[in-house]
């Protein structure tokens, strides 16, 4: 397979594993020093804003609690597209993706709830892609009742 | 029998007045109008921060009764409110949530004003025999600050914010003016539900039980009966005393508060809140403020407005926690905020149709505990407000 190829499935995983609430296959394709961040740009304070921030052992934390937490019934969807990969050496790369999530009710209607990029810094190690960062750049700021789940 | 049938569940609670509400609050169109005539367009509603404007010429746009406003630090350092509309033929002059304008001219025939709302600039004024620019400033709507708070009222004649409040935010001046404030987090979100169904969950406290963090933190970290509530007059309520949380309890929060200062007055470990009529409740976690305020679209949706402030001017590393404590519970991926609004619109959809008939807010703990008291005051200035009892409303 190809750089590209593995890559744009790397971040089809991401959004798969998710959607499924299989967590331990997304930190999987997460390298040991994984960090995650929502960052919003705010127009009413006209500063960037983060949202949520974790390392892996954060997200770790995030997904072993879930099940304790109210939330949202129904599903998210992600669907993400690759826009442009760009090597930084051999081993290194930043992805930009954009993305779509829809929320599925238990009545099995669907809306759009979010829109934003991913912006994603790959790494190889022992021959395998992995996410070492990822940014999610939202563009929807209004989330109605909010996730627990990170996007 | 225990379950009932439709004119058991239809029947008034057989309790004193004030210890249950109608549902009908949340979804009669007449109540709606009420509210908006007889509270929203009469009280003090909390607009934002004065860290939101902090230079001159800039401005802040909020909506309040659907009306478009914005507040404007002007060039004499007086932070001023006006609507949002123009004088000649009613366009919205600032279409942007914030920004900085010298002069505020109007996109469509550009009519120009300025930071204290006069009229500057009319182009080719000589085509009117009968307008003057001296008739035709903004409409100005009275701003008070408080503790870097900024109120405004849409009654001329309403008494002063002082009076409006009391003293229901004394036991937070030391928290909002020991240091400058600043807002790091703001986001909206408009609720499927009445804004006072939001608004009860940041008043009711019994819900703790709802919230896995809540339950983890805080329901053990102190006797119930050690606990302080109070309610002032004009239906303002909070925490008389500060309440504790035990952070070491939810896993991923131990340790919060050791790692950066608190703010004046608190420790890290201190929760300490107030909920002013009709719908602003600030809360703060020791090390981090918020603000939420709530607003009525319709009967039946609400605007959430969510701020999260800290100390301004303070080193990046400690903004960064103070961000991540407010992310922690109060952010848009929260383990609290977001339970909330699942409770806010859940309780919403079952009054709407009127499955839902009446709710109960009788829980007396002796200002202690989990008292409904500060929900009780609440509904009684409601109700002295709009000339409706909350238990009957509707003859
Ligand atoms: S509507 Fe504003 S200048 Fe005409
Ligand atoms: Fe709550």
């Amino acid at each position: 397979m190809s750089d590209h190829d593995a890559i744009r499935a790397l971040i089809g995983k991401s959004c798969l594993t998710l959607d499924d609430s299989d967590f331990e296959s997304y930190l999987a394709l997460c390298a040991p020093a994984y960090s995650y961040c929502v960052r919003v740009w705010s127009p009413e304070l006209r500063k960037d804003m983060i949202w949520l921030e974790h390392d892996r052992d954060g997200m770790a934390g995030v997904f072993e609690a879930l099940p304790e937490h109210l939330q949202r019934s129904g599903r998210l969807s992600r669907l993400a597209t690759v826009a442009t990969i760009e090597a930084i050496g051999t081993d290194q790369f930043d992805v930009v993706s954009k993305f779509v999530v829809h929320h599925t009710d238990v009545e099995g209607r669907t809306q759009t709830l979010a829109v934003g990029r991913y912006n994603d810094r790959v790494v190889r190690i022992d021959g395998v892609v992995l996410l070492s960062e990822r940014e999610v750049a939202l563009e929807t700021r209004d989330l109605g009742i909010g996730l627990h789940v990170p996007l | 029998m225990v379950a009932r049938d439709q004119s058991s569940w239809d029947k008034m609670p057989d309790m004193p007045a004030g210890h249950f509400v109608s549902g009908l609050v949340y979804t009669d169109p007449d109540i709606y109008r009420d509210e908006s005539n007889k509270v929203f367009s009469k009280v003090w509603h909390f607009a934002c921060h004065e860290s939101e404007v902090p230079d001159k010429f800039d401005y802040r746009v909020f909506v309040l009764n659907g009306q478009s406003l914005f507040a404007i630090h002007g060039e004499d350092g007086v932070i001023r409110t006006f609507l949002n509309v123009c004088s000649h033929r009613g366009a919205k002059l600032l279409d942007q949530p914030s920004g900085n304008a010298r002069s505020i001219t109007c996109f469509y025939h550009r009519w120009a004003y300025n930071s204290q709302g006069s009229c500057t600039g009319i182009p080719r004024a000589s085509g009117y025999d009968d307008v003057k620019k001296e008739a035709v400033g903004l409409r100005e709507v009275r701003t008070e600050c408080l503790h870097g708070l900024i109120f405004i009222t849409l009654d001329d004649g309403a008494s002063s914010l002082a009076q409006f409040i009391g003293p229901a935010l004394d036991r937070f001046s030391d928290m909002l003016t020991g240091q400058p404030l600043e807002v790091f987090h703001y986001n909206q979100a408009v609720l499927e539900c009445n804004w006072k169904a939001w608004h009860e969950t940041n008043m009711d406290l019994y819900h703790e039980f709802m919230h896995v963090v809540l339950r983890q933190t805080q329901v053990n970290a102190m006797p119930m009966e050690d606990r302080k509530l109070i309610v002032f007059d004009g239906g303002h309520g909070g925490s008389g005393g500060d309440l504790k949380a035990a952070y070491d309890g939810y896993d991923g929060f131990a340790g919060r508060g050791g790692d950066v200062p608190p703010l004046p007055g608190m420790s890290a470990t201190d929760f300490r809140f107030i909920n002013l009529f009709p719908s602003t409740a600030i809360i703060s976690r020791g090390t981090v403020v918020r603000i939420d305020t709530v607003t009525p679209i319709g009967p039946d949706k609400a605007l959430l407005e969510m701020r999260g402030l800290g100390v301004k001017g303070e080193p990046v590393e400690h903004r960064r926690i103070r961000q991540k404590h407010h992310n922690q519970y109060w952010g848009p991926f929260g383990r609290n905020v977001p339970e909330d609004m699942v409770a806010a619109e859940s309780c919403a959809d079952s009054f709407r149709n009127q499955a839902g008939r009446y709710q109960i807010i009788a829980r007396d703990e002796k200002m202690a505990g989990q008292d409904d008291a500060i929900l009780r005051a609440f509904y009684s200035e409601w109700g002295r407000r709009v000339g409706r009892d909350p238990g009957a409303p509707v003859k």
